[in-house]
């Protein structure tokens, strides 16, 4: 059989076939210049341990003894498991129009508003003070701030679930409507969806929910469901197995059940509490 | 009898080809047959249910041979107002990620069921398609459509996959993933469509939250238009969503033509998203298939695509090359296997996995 090209090649079908070699020209970058997830590695001295300092001598002996648990003032649990991810790029729960902490911006913090006592809208942090913070402590949380608010200095080698809001088998108050998890490293999040994490309800039933990594906090998925969780007993499944994992943005699969290796399902169970009236008799 | 079975699915043939509609799920079909996605699928832009001429295509054209009596020629319609569909694919994945154990299992792909309800004929419909597997039941499209005016004009509301670019069957397709508009993500809104000639065009206005709750004001807007002639076909999208995390808009040129018995199609997509990280992002995705028909039943798919996570960022595109064969030996049914090369930066070992899949899919 002859083909006869100048009939199967019109014009048409040039420019067509010049556009498909045009899109099969493009290829894979060689990762020059690049961490282990696609970004740019940062010019200059590598991030700083500012803020396990600051989580080590002021957050957790000086805060985290009121802001933890499920009655966390403002939902702001800031023990070391917690306080990154609820604290860099979230909005403050009294004055939304404020990060709790905009990086690289110390003044429009409204973290550091609290702990130096200008903020519009309560009292000055701790709260059981005087005494404050010191000048110094006020200024080492500036000085990471203004910084970029890094979180470490070492990107893990490993993702591990590092918290959960609720927490594993904690009794959630009533009207839950968000589930928070925070890793230990910023999450892949063209694989965060509803294939690695699965809420269920105590029958086993999936929950309808949305999964996502909220804007600026790569190291948080956000769960949400369309309407507050009723009273009872659910569990959070995050996989570490099956054909599309978990990972971070360095390919590292999540290490869900613990054991040093990559693989495996991280539980959360956790209850909901019953409306504190309902079941009342009237 | 036979006889007059015979002449009612020429008829049935002859009568669908006749109306110059839209695409399908597996938009080279249309592409080598030279048909829109309206003509083989019940919704205007492609995927899901098919029509009386998709099923009858499926079992005429598709497979190598079809068996059973002519009486036996299924169509959909289980009643006057209601025809019902269905797909199920089943696999079984075997996953290496270098520096890592190799992973492999069985997994249901999907199965999901389709249910038409024209209770006002080529006019009124309500149509659902439900998600049995993976996981529990989930919707995935619940929506009315009423054609205007028959076979030109609709408008279609409720829960709908969006039209933006090829409805390909992977959704993890990178212009998939980039667009985020696959049959994965439906969206809640209004869609209005226009089927002239070779013409199809769509307007949506959704959520914008891919089936999530709404969280803010802004709204989003998803619009496409192709141009499907007989041996080739070229069209636009473009998607604008106004979010309180950021603007996101992207634009799409997809396109299509024949070479003897190849098809050969392609999408380039770009997106302004201002909702990723802080200073947001500007990304592109392409995508260059080759389908050889190597004989009825029996098809050849080569892929080839590329994807720029940040413009603004050199030397971080990755790839992902796919060997297929799709065989057909009857109707309904097909053994698909591949395998998918991923290639990107040497630091990131997912970025480059291999994939190889074999699966068996049923659908009617």
């Amino acid at each position: 059989m002859t083909i006869q090209f100048n009939r199967l090649l019109p014009v048409k079908g040039t420019i067509g076939l010049a556009f498909m070699l045009a899109l099969a020209s493009c290829t894979a970058g060689d990762g020059t210049g690049l961490d282990a997830g696609g970004r740019p590695v940062p010019p200059g001295p590598p991030a700083n341990n500012d803020f396990q300092q600051i989580q080590d001598t002021i957050l957790t002996p000086s805060c985290s003894g009121c802001h933890q648990g499920a009655n966390a003032p403002q939902g702001l649990r800031l023990d070391a498991g917690n306080s990154y991810a609820l604290l860099v790029n979230v909005a403050s729960a009294e004055v939304p129009g404020l990060m709790r902490v905009n990086p690289g911006n110390p003044d429009t913090s409204y973290l550091v508003q609290k702990i130096q006592g200008n903020a519009a809208v309560g009292v000055r942090m701790p709260a059981n003070g005087p005494p404050y913070l010191s000048q110094v402590q006020i200024d080492l949380v500036r000085g990471w701030i203004a910084a970029g608010a890094p979180q470490s200095a070492a990107p893990a080698d490993q993702l591990v679930v590092a918290s959960s809001i609720p927490a594993t088998s904690e009794q959630a108050n009533a009207g839950l409507g968000k589930l928070t998890i925070i890793f230990n490293g910023d999450v892949d999040s063209s694989l965060a969806n509803t294939n690695a994490f699965a809420l269920r309800d105590a029958n086993d039933r999936l929950v309808n929910a949305d999964v996502r990594v909220p804007v600026g906090r790569p190291n948080v998925v956000e769960i949400t469901v369309p309407q507050p969780l009723a009273a009872g007993s659910y569990q959070l499944s995050v996989h570490g197995d099956g054909p599309a994992p978990l990972a971070d943005q360095s390919g590292h699969v999540l290490d869900g059940d613990a054991d040093g290796k990559p693989g495996g399902d991280m539980l959360i169970p956790f209850d909901v509490k019953p409306i504190a009236n309902e079941g009342a008799v009237r | 009898m036979m006889r007059l079975n015979i002449l009612r699915l020429a008829g049935v043939l002859a009568l669908a080809l006749a109306f110059a509609g839209a695409a399908q799920a597996e938009p080279y079909l249309a592409a080598q047959m030279g048909l829109k996605c309206v003509q083989c699928h019940v919704n205007p832009t492609g995927g899901g249910m098919r029509t009386v001429f998709g099923n009858t295509f499926a079992q005429t054209q598709l497979a190598a041979k079809r068996i059973g009596g002519e009486e036996d020629m299924w169509t959909g319609q289980v009643m006057k107002f209601l025809s019902v569909g269905g797909n199920a694919r089943a696999n079984y994945n075997y996953t290496d990620v270098p520096n890592q154990d190799s992973a492999n299992d069985f997994a249901v792909e999907e199965a999901r069921a389709y249910l038409d309800f024209g209770v006002i004929p080529n006019r009124l419909s309500v149509y659902i398609d439900q998600r049995f597997a993976p996981g529990n039941s989930t919707n995935l499209e619940a929506n009315i459509r009423y054609w205007i005016t028959e076979n030109s004009i609709y408008v279609k509301a409720g829960r709908m996959y969006l039209p933006f670019g090829y409805r390909f069957e992977d959704d993890n397709a990178f212009v998939r993933q980039l667009s985020g508009i696959n049959m994965q993500a439906p969206d809640e809104g209004v869609e209005f469509g226009f089927e002239t000639g070779s013409w199809s065009t769509q307007f949506a206005l959704s959520n914008g939250t891919a089936g999530a709750p709404e969280v803010d004001e802004g709204k989003q807007i998803t619009a496409r238009t192709e141009y499907a002639g007989s041996a080739w076909r070229v069209g636009v999208s473009a998607v604008s969503n106004d979010t309180d995390a950021g603007d996101r808009f992207g634009a799409g040129l997809f396109g299509a033509f024949r070479l003897g018995p190849v098809t050969l199609l392609g999408e380039v997509d770009y997106f302004d998203d201002d909702s990723i990280g802080i200073e947001g992002r500007k990304l592109m995705a392409s995508l260059v298939e080759a389908d050889w028909k190597v004989l009825q039943g029996h098809n050849l798919k080569l892929t080839y695509e590329w994807l720029e996570p940040d413009d603004d960022v050199d030397e971080d595109e990755q790839t992902r090359t796919s060997v297929l064969y799709e065989w057909s030996p009857i109707q309904f049914i097909q053994l698909r296997g591949g395998v998918r090369f991923y290639d990107g930066i040497p630091q990131n070992d997912l970025q480059n996995r291999t994939q190889a899949f074999v699966q068996l899919h049923g659908f009617f």
